[in-house]
């Protein structure tokens, strides 16, 4: 029997992966709790599973290095040496080592780094004579009244991997694929056995129940690809102890909603923006020990990450109890950059809503804003990527909340059909507010125009003539309120299919510089339908040359003073 | 560097009408032939970009090579075809189908009977081209696929740099819509 050794070694980086992640997490728990044997057992338990599996698969130097750090804990248990701060700092360098030492054992590297080596001595000393350069002279104080983690939450994350299995996400794409081949095929079937005219009760039943089945299994390879939010949370805890370490500030991180799963390719997009979002709420938001006393608050502050499920999306919620934001800087870079006119009429939640304006935070304004603005654009572009929302709340003085919203899934949404000649559209459902007529006297208009939507005027686009299609216009259209940014718009269409779930097609690189199109679909006769980007849609019909729309708009305001007229003589 | 050791192992081609004449590609890179289907159109796309269409599931941008190449396309007819073909370039390697007149045959065309592409001469780009090979009585011009679907513009609007991308859509829908009533007349 031929043994893929190749396979062995993939599965054996992934699972240290997973032990070392452990272990980390285990280590600054240990830091805030250094009594706490049950979290030194599991570090202990990591480090002799690595040590062995690098024995038995003919890797003496990472075997010899974590043999080092598992003397080391040795003598945490039997207490000839007490648990420090810099000595779990020694201990955390010392997993980034082992990382980077069996990436390069598996990569086939024949020499160790001298760092490796004078760290692996470190280890065997117990010596932790200040590793970290920048580490000052007076020692950082541990928040020991303030454990970091609960207590409990290490020794859930060890999970018995026995009952699990490693899948690669390819194949369940693939899976996904499938199954939303079969709905599509399925939607063919229906439809040719309704057309016949003779409807076979039996068959017709049985298709349904096929039809249900599938959706099923459709559901179940959704859940396949949902995980939990945990994981990627805990990964954090390093982060915000190195950060708060480096600025001498007492921080903890608190997470909730470890168990809201979320779909894995979520999950990938979302570390970046959190990563943004922790590391400005330290740098800014949290201040110095000193300073939270004179405010009469608890030294070390908190850093809450907290996940919940609100309909069909997931909330992730980043809040820490640190400064606040400053209305009145924002106020007045906004004013600065023309974008606020009066300070009036803007509440605080919208006005630190610029924030995320790309162009908002320009490297002098940071310092003054104390930083808060730094690449938030970048954060609400990446939400927005993943068809989320970005909120801020803000009370000076009490902390500062960023809220995410996002959907559960990128590969399936709620859509809503619409036709334009033999074209169909697919509009995300969540955009669309209600559907009216098109009123008579617009019925002559461009590419652009207003309705009057009770009172209040409502813009609209024809996508017939904004997408440039050649059919001609039907008698009676339809047009779509969809709000985007708290902005109503209109798009005018020939028919309303209605609401379907609709698996989501990429459109490829070919395609990438199309705006307003998110991607596609494919239909139930077989046809691909396109899916409208509408925040997208909207930017491109705002910045699109002025003397398109222009006479619509001034013919429109002659039309509002002439029904204000008519409407006074009325009520005269 | 696996692209020049095809072309070398590659003798068979595909033979296809494009315009009046006949266009050959390497059958290593054609993956299928499919009848002409209705096209979802991609607003905002160059005029070569024709649509898309789905292939069992997959969504395949569907390119008239005719408009690439700077010749006039010819109304789509019960002969026209789409080639699905694999191209690849230095963003790695993707489908696409491209629009025929109609396909003709496979030939065999050893490298040492295609001969050099002559400097002027030809209808096309003569960068567009491997060379010349001969089936039967007629040249057939061998395409370097690759290179064609390659290039972002049209042969168009290479010499018209005045177009915006909506206007461009427009003049495509336009030129489609005109081959319809041909086709239709």
């Amino acid at each position: 029997m031929e043994i893929d050794f190749e396979a062995i070694l993939k599965t054996y980086v992934a699972e240290c992966d997973e032990r070392l992640a452990a272990m980390e997490e285990a280590l600054v728990a240990l830091e805030a709790d250094p009594h706490n044997d049950g979290f030194l057992e599991a570090i202990f338990r990591g480090a002799h599973t690595i040590k062995g599996n690098a024995g038995s698969l003919g890797f003496p130097r990472v075997a010899g290095f974590a043999h080092a750090f598992e003397d080391l804990l040795q003598r945490f248990r039997n207490n000839s040496i007490p648990v420090t701060p810099a000595r779990i700092t020694l201990l955390l360098r010392s997993l980034d080592a082992l990382r980077e030492m069996i990436a390069a054992e598996v990569a086939g590297a024949e020499k160790v780094s001298p760092e490796h080596v004078k760290l692996q001595q470190q280890l065997t000393d117990g010596d932790a004579a200040e590793p970290m350069e920048n580490q000052a002279a007076a020692p950082v104080p541990t928040p020991r009244d303030a454990p970091l983690i609960k207590r409990g939450a290490v020794a859930d994350a060890v999970v018995d991997y026995a009952t699990t299995i490693r899948v690669d996400t390819e194949k369940l794409n693939r899976m996904l694929n499938l199954a939303g081949e079969i709905a599509i095929a399925q939607g063919r079937l229906r439809q040719a056995m309704t057309v016949r005219g003779q409807s076979n009760g039996e068959a017709l039943e049985a298709h349904s129940q096929v039809e249900r089945l599938s959706l099923e299994l459709q559901e179940q390879i959704m859940r396949v690809r949902m995980v939990p939010v945990g994981p990627t949370f805990r990964q954090y805890l390093r982060m915000v102890r190195d950060l708060a370490q480096g600025q001498k500030k007492l921080v903890r991180l608190e997470t909730q909603g470890d168990e809201v799963e979320v779909d894995m390719s979520i999950i990938e997009h979302l570390k970046d923006p959190l990563t943004h979002m922790i590391r400005n709420a330290l740098d800014h938001g949290i201040e110095t020990p000193e300073a939270r006393q004179a405010r009469g608050k608890n030294p070390c502050g908190v850093l809450k990450l907290q996940a919940r499920h609100e309909g069909g999306s997931i909330v992730i919620e980043v809040s820490d109890d640190g400064n606040g934001l400053d209305r009145a800087k924002i106020l007045a870079r906004g004013l600065a950059l023309g974008m606020v006119s009066e300070a009036a009429q803007w509440s605080d939640d919208e006005l630190y809503g610029l924030i995320f304006s790309p162009g908002f935070s320009t490297a002098a304004v940071v310092t003054d804003l104390s930083g808060r603005g730094i690449g938030m654009d970048v954060v609400k572009s990446n939400i927005e990527a993943l068809r989320g929302t970005v909120g801020v709340h803000s009370q000076p003085g009490e902390g500062t909340s960023i809220r995410i919203q996002l959907p559960l899934t990128l590969a399936i949404i709620d859509g809503f059909g619409v036709g334009v000649g033999d074209e169909t559209y697919v509009l995300p459902l969540h955009a669309v507010i209600e559907c009216i007529e098109m009123p008579v006297s617009e019925q002559q208009r461009g590419a652009l125009g207003v309705i009057d939507l009770r009172g209040a005027p409502l813009p609209y686009v024809r996508l017939r003539d904004w997408f440039g299609l050649t059919s001609p216009r039907p008698r009676r259209e339809n047009i779509v309120v969809v709000e985007v940014d708290r902005v109503k718009a209109g798009l005018a269409v020939d028919a309303l299919y209605g609401a379907r779930q609709t698996v989501i097609k990429p459109l490829g690189d070919k395609f990438k510089n199309v705006r307003g199109i998110a991607g596609s679909t494919i239909l139930g006769n077989g046809l691909v339908a396109l899916i409208l980007d509408v925040p997208g849609l909207m930017r491109a019909v705002m910045q699109s040359p002025r003397d398109e729309a222009a006479p619509t708009l001034a013919h429109w305001r002659g039309e509002q003073a002439a029904a204000k007229l008519a409407n006074s003589a009325q009520s005269l | 560097m696996m692209e020049t050791e095809s072309a070398l192992e590659q003798i068979q081609y595909l033979t296809f009408q494009l315009a009046g004449e006949e266009y050959a590609i390497g059958i290593l890179q054609v993956k299928e032939i499919i009848p002409y289907v209705t096209l979802t159109m991609v607003p905002q796309t160059p005029a070569s970009i024709r649509g898309v269409i789905n292939l069992r599931g997959a969504v395949v941008p569907v390119i008239d090579i005719a408009l690439k190449l700077g010749l006039s396309p010819n109304p789509v007819t019960a002969r026209s075809c789409i080639v699905i073909v694999e191209t690849t370039s230095a963003a790695g390697s993707l489908i696409m189908g491209i629009i025929a007149d109609s396909v003709s045959q496979v030939i065999d065309l050893p490298p040492q009977e295609i001969s050099a592409t002559p400097p002027f001469g030809t209808q096309i780009q003569i960068d567009f081209l491997r060379g010349i090979g001969r089936s039967g009585q007629k040249f057939v011009l061998v395409l370097d696929i690759d290179k064609v679907l390659g290039s972002d513009d049209d042969a168009e609007t290479r010499t018209n740099s005045s177009g915006v991308k909506v206007t461009d859509g427009k003049a495509r829908l336009k030129q489609s819509n005109s081959n319809h009533e041909i086709a239709s007349a």
